[in-house]
């Protein structure tokens, strides 16, 4: 390990290009982590944001309006489909609703269905703020800022105007918080015969069935097998309806490769230079050590053991470093957290020690093919 | 009669192709035994870096051989030659080329340590007797650069003598040195000489010097033009 040693030597005889290099690569590693750690959250935040909650695959009706049948066909089909949660899995009634107290009046849309399937898709119990999460038949859950509008509390009773012309009474059992200002405004759940009364369906006949996988970006390739096999229903999907969303998430994502591609080159061309700087100064140096016997691979190894040592500290500095600045971030006040992934943070740990490696092959040939002689002649 | 050390069997040195060419060494041949004390002059130009670098094996000769105890060195690859080098020779030039980056120990011990046959302790010992061999107790922690110009002269021989090398070869090692620090340098090859048997061949331009040898190869134009021991 004589190699190393001089290696270390070589380092420390200059430690201001020692550690110009090393900050350089720990900067560069750092923002590599943090972009690519900020892109990622902030992506998957905002896909949560938007389908977390929402159904991903919904099948209805060819027409507006039309019941669409849960027949044991169609739930076959969605057993067949792996990637499909199967505890997400509801099939819901809507109906429209008016609710007037004194002057004030406001449209709801009643979300018709089983609680305990409603779950699934809405993570109603979990997100209900005040009294308790309960759809029995003549139970309401509104949203927060509804009831925030209408001074409404668990335990009122509401008097609605349903579509179709009749009116009927609600206890308001729940207050859900789902996260969206225009869901909690105008959405509400009630029991699955609500609705079902109102639009006189049978048992089997509802709005849509709605439903989430596993993976959501499945979506349109689940979607398309489940339509090739359900003729005379609309399979419907959220890429579908949410294009700009989509195109948004790619150029965000390809704009973070272009700057991390960038950031890398950027350090492997520092590297490059300094060790290509480092391999000249020290010509003499090495020309006498190996006109004493160091071989050529040793004597190449020198350079590529700076470049380990200079790659591997940096690296190890700039994760620091990003963990330093995600942990500043966190108190930023965004509205998403940034959760850096384990195997990308070692992965770009790893990126940044083989672009220095790769950057030292310059100087380890240059310093491997040196000839005592040269040295030795021009004194 | 001492045993031989190297033989330089008909040695040519061509620099350079075409018009450019340079003739630096002709058929030059002679034989070295272990041992010997041999300076070797001639005129700025005559070749004589030439010479010592192709017996170095540092350069290799256009045509001709150099033997080292019955192995032919052109039969060798670059690796092995270096193995050659690290083992047998010792090194001196005009300049003294120390590692700034490392002690006076370090760089003494360094030949050694290519090797890398050798433990650390023994290493250690024969460090500090090679450094005291040449009057340099107690400057081994300081750094290269700290010394005086005669200093690093003899850190450097004794870097030379370190592996206990067979032979010194030395290219002007007292070019840049005063009469002084010359006459110290000499007084010690010839000590080491005695006390070790290493052999020397010391390029020189003194003749006062190379008077002191017991063998003189005087180079001219390329050629030996003379080779003579004293009595
Ligand atoms: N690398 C080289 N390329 C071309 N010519 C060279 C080279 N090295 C030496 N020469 C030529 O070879 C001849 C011998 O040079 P050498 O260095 O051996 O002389 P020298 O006897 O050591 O001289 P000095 O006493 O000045 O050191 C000179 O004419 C020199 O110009
Ligand atoms: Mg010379």
């Amino acid at each position: 390990m004589l190699s190393l040693r001089i290696a270390w030597r070589f380092l420390r005889s200059s430690p201001v290009q020692s550690g110009l290099i090393v900050g350089g690569i720990a900067v560069g590693i750092a923002v590599q982590v943090f972009v690519g750690s900020l892109i990622t959250s902030l992506q998957a935040s905002l896909v949560d944001q938007t389908i977390g909650s929402a159904p991903q695959i919904t099948i209805r009706a060819e027409k507006d309006g039309d019941p669409v049948v849960f027949s044991q066909r169609v739930q076959d089909v969605i057993a067949e489909q792996p990637r499909i949660v199967k505890r997400t899995v509801v099939p819901v009634r809507n109906a429209t609703a008016l609710f007037t107290d004194g002057t004030d009046s406001a449209p709801l849309n009643l979300i018709g269905g089983d609680l305990r399937q409603l779950d699934g898709i809405y993570r109603l119990t979990t997100r209900t703020e005040e009294g308790a999460a309960s759809l029995r038949s003549t139970e309401i859950m509104v949203g927060t800022d509804f009831a925030k509008k209408f001074s409404i509390t668990p335990g009122d009773t509401i008097s609605l105007a349903l579509q179709g012309g009749s009116r009927a009474s609600f206890t308001v059992s729940g207050i859900f918080d789902l996260g969206s200002a225009a869901f909690n405004e105008r959405q509400a759940f009630v029991a699955a015969s609500v609705p079902q009364n109102v639009l006189g369906w049978s048992s089997t006949e509802y709005s849509s069935v709605q439903m989430q996988l596993d993976e959501p970006f499945a979506s349109a390739e689940v979607a398309a097998a489940m339509r090739a096999k359900l003729p005379g229903v609309r399979v419907s999907e959220w890429q579908a309806e949410n294009a700009d969303l989509l195109v948004a998430l790619q150029s965000q994502g390809s704009s973070s490769y272009i700057i991390q591609t960038f950031v890398l080159v950027a350090i492997a061309l520092g590297i490059a230079s300094t060790l290509a700087i480092a391999a000249v100064q020290k010509t003499r140096q090495i020309g006498i050590l190996k006109a004493m016997g160091l071989s050529d691979g040793d004597a190449g190894r020198i350079f590529l053991w700076q470049a380990i040592i200079m790659g591997g500290a940096g690296s190890a500095a700039g994760v620091g470093l990003a963990y330093f600045l995600l942990f500043g971030f966190s108190f930023s006040g965004a509205s998403f957290t940034i959760e850096p992934r384990l195997p990308f943070v070692l992965g770009s740990a790893a990126v940044g020690i083989g672009v220095a490696l790769a950057s030292s092959i310059i100087p380890t040939r240059r310093t491997s093919r040196l000839d005592p002689i040269e040295v030795i002649q021009s004194g | 009669m001492a045993e031989l050390l190297l033989s330089a069997e008909g040695l040519d040195k061509v620099y350079g192709t075409g018009e450019a060419a340079t003739h630096a060494m002709r058929g030059v041949s002679f034989e070295v035994a272990e041992g010997e004390f041999a300076a070797i002059i001639g005129q700025s130009g005559s070749g004589k870096s030439t010479l010592l670098n192709m017996l170095g094996l540092l350069d290799t000769p256009t045509a001709g051989r150099v033997v080292y105890r019955g192995t032919d060195t052109a039969t060798l690859d670059k690796r092995k030659r270096a193995e050659l080098r690290n083992e047998l020779i010792g090194f001196v030039f005009q300049f003294h080329y120390l590692l700034p980056e490392f002690t006076v120990f370090e760089n003494v011990a360094m030949p050694a340590l290519i090797a890398g046959t050798t433990a650390p302790s023994e290493i250690r010992a024969r460090a500090f007797e090679t450094l005291a061999m040449l009057d340099l107790d107690g400057v081994e922690d300081k750094n290269a650069n700290q010394l005086s110009g005669g200093q690093k002269q003899r850190v450097a021989i004794a870097r030379a003598l370190m592996n206990r090398p067979a032979i010194v070869l030395a290219d002007e090692p007292t070019g840049n040195l005063d009469t002084v620090n010359t006459n110290l340098v000499y007084d010690l090859f010839r000590k080491i000489n005695k006390e070790t048997g290493t052999a020397f061949m010391i390029v020189t331009h003194d003749r006062n010097v190379a008077q002191r040898t017991d063998r003189i190869l005087e180079i001219s134009d390329g050629q030996l033009v003379q080779d003579v021991r004293s009595a």
